[in-house]
């Protein structure tokens, strides 16, 4: 049996335990379940109008809890057993870090995973109860991208508990990542396009700075392309190379802020102390 | 690999911290069947020595087990040892056959050797109670039953009963004198040589991470004594023990030496009077 297998199933036992996701879990399916409930009782409307709105209630939910979590569980992964002291003894096993590592990074993901696909799918189900038509291939793409920013941001909190030097070291980090990814991303570059000579290109590598942006504009593009909702920095990308090519450069970086973090967590703890 | 091959050979080891060597320049052996002490003061380099020892952390020169290195094959030689840390360090949460059952698997070891582990170790009737409500020695004794699955040739244990009560550290006792009983190699660090005294056959004192000593108990006893005497005065003034001294020579009715005790050896090995050894 893989040795990431073995430390992966312990993590989805210990992760299905953790307060942390199963808050999660209660809080987002709730919403969720309420998203969908509302979105059809107010808009009282049928077919993907209705729909795709819904949706983007969702996403939206979405975008401000699966970071929190992943960062907060992911921040935890390393640096919580460090602070229980089980550490040396885990790295004591016949193991590579890297094993370990990866173990968590699957684990801590795949619960997470699991816990949004059960509001998304209660959420979907209702809809596709009161809806009479239902974009199914659209919200599968919706889950898919939370999904990769849940991949994302395990990653990043992964980092910052290989850096830590106790668990609530690594939460402050992880807090503050989701702080600024979440809410002042945008503030920020509007201050730096306001105070600097930030140019086209400028405008979108800031873009593609924040995993959560991305996951956004790629979500909105596909569901509604509208340029208010869009915000300033995919209105410009979507002018300037369409949706297609929107998509593409989103989903590459996005792949790339999935693969970065990760491969940095893994150099990190293969070559510090522990 | 011949019969005679060390299980561990540790050469020029050398730990930096910074530019402070925690364990300077440390070479040993230890063959088939031995259990050896590795003492020293707290401080002294004996847990960082050890985590050397499994490849957990980085260090200069090489330590390996069967001639399996633990810089470069470290997973390998891992299999090849069984580790008792200091403090328990299973996760509480986790009942007693689960963590074995972990440990299993990591080892690749079979699932179905944890209830002899857990028989060798007297925590059968315990197996499905969870780490967090064993007392300390339990779970002390349940991190050996970890340890010796996979069948382990090298066991490294570092202080597993400096926390213990008196009650408790007996019990592990007991557990380490039936694995010397059944021959297995033992490298076992203590600051407490009194209470190893029957189980161990050799010392390897550390001193500030330099090799201070490595040798038998009797060497170790012989090399401390002599150093302390306890003179009986029979009620005379310390003048006339001296005016005596002078004028009749040692005589060693006169002067015996007092028996070293064990505290006495681990006090010396500990402070600047080790410097001779």
């Amino acid at each position: 049996m893989s040795v990431v297998f073995i430390i992966t199933r312990k993590e989805v036992r210990g992760a299905l335990g953790s307060s942390w996701l199963i808050g999660y879990t209660v809080i987002f399916t709730a919403l969720a379940l309420a998203l969908a409930y509302l979105g059809e009782r107010n808009l009282g409307g049928v077919g993907f109008e209705n729909f795709s709105r819904t949706t983007a209630s969702l996403l939206n939910l979405c975008l401000l809890l699966a970071p929190l979590v992943a960062l907060l569980l992911g921040s935890g992964a390393i640096a919580g057993e460090r602070d229980r002291g089980t550490l040396t003894y885990l790295l004591a096993q016949p193991l590579d870090r890297w094993e370990l590592l990866l173990g968590k990074y699957i684990g801590v993901s795949l619960s997470i995973g699991l816990a949004t696909l059960l509001g998304f799918g209660l959420a979907g189900i209702w809809i596709a109860i009161m809806t009479s038509s239902m974009a199914a291939g659209t919200y599968l793409m919706f889950v898919a991208l939370v999904l990769v920013l849940v991949l994302v941001m395990t990653g990043i909190g992964l980092v910052a508990s290989v850096l830590s030097a106790s668990r609530v070291q690594a939460l402050g980090f992880a807090l503050l990542v989701w702080i600024v990814a979440v809410f002042f991303f945008d503030l920020l570059l509007v201050g730096m396009v306001s105070a600097t000579s930030l140019g086209g290109g400028g405008l979108m590598l800031a873009l593609l700075c924040n995993p959560v942006e991305i996951v956004r504009v790629l979500a909105i593009i596909h569901l509604e392309p509208d340029l208010q909702i869009l915000g300033p920095f995919g209105s410009y990308l979507l002018e300037r190379v369409g949706r297609g090519g929107a998509t593409v450069i989103l989903s590459a970086a996005l792949f790339v802020w999935a693969a970065v973090p990760l491969a940095l967590a893994v150099y990190l703890f293969e070559t510090r102390d522990p | 690999m011949s019969v005679d091959a060390p299980i561990l050979r540790v050469e020029h080891l050398r730990k930096r911290y910074g530019q402070r060597a925690v364990v300077d320049d440390v070479s040993f052996e230890i063959g088939r069947g031995e259990i050896v002490a590795l003492l020293g003061a707290n401080g002294a380099g004996k847990t960082t020595m050890l985590k050397c020892l499994l490849g957990i952390t980085s260090f200069e020169g090489d330590a390996s087990i069967l001639g399996r290195s633990v810089k470069n094959e470290g997973k390998q030689a891992r299999r090849l040892i069984g580790y008792v840390p200091q403090l328990p360090s299973m996760h509480e949460e986790d009942r007693c056959e689960d963590a074995l059952f972990f440990a299993a698997e990591l080892k690749g070891a079979r699932r179905s050797d944890v209830d002899g582990a857990l028989e060798a170790v007297n925590l059968l009737p315990e197996r499905r109670l969870r780490v967090g409500e064993l007392s300390g020695g339990m779970r002390q004794r349940l991190a050996m039953a970890a340890a010796l699955l996979g069948e382990p040739e090298l066991l490294l244990l570092d202080e597993p009963t400096a926390s213990l009560d008196a009650e408790s550290r007996g019990e592990f006792e007991r557990i380490l004198a039936r694995l010397r009983d059944a021959g297995k190699t033992i490298l076992l660090s203590t600051h407490m040589l009194d209470r190893a005294e029957g189980l161990v056959s050799r010392a390897i004192v550390l001193r500030s991470g330099s090799l201070g000593f490595d040798g038998t108990l009797a060497e170790l006893m012989e090399r401390a004594r002599g150093r302390r005497y306890v003179v009986n005065l029979d009620g005379q003034p310390p003048a006339a023990f001296f005016h005596a001294m002078h004028e009749l020579g040692v005589a060693s009715e006169e002067i015996a030496a007092a028996p070293t005790t064990w505290e006495e050896i681990m006090r010396a090995v500990s402070t600047s009077r080790g410097e001779e050894l």
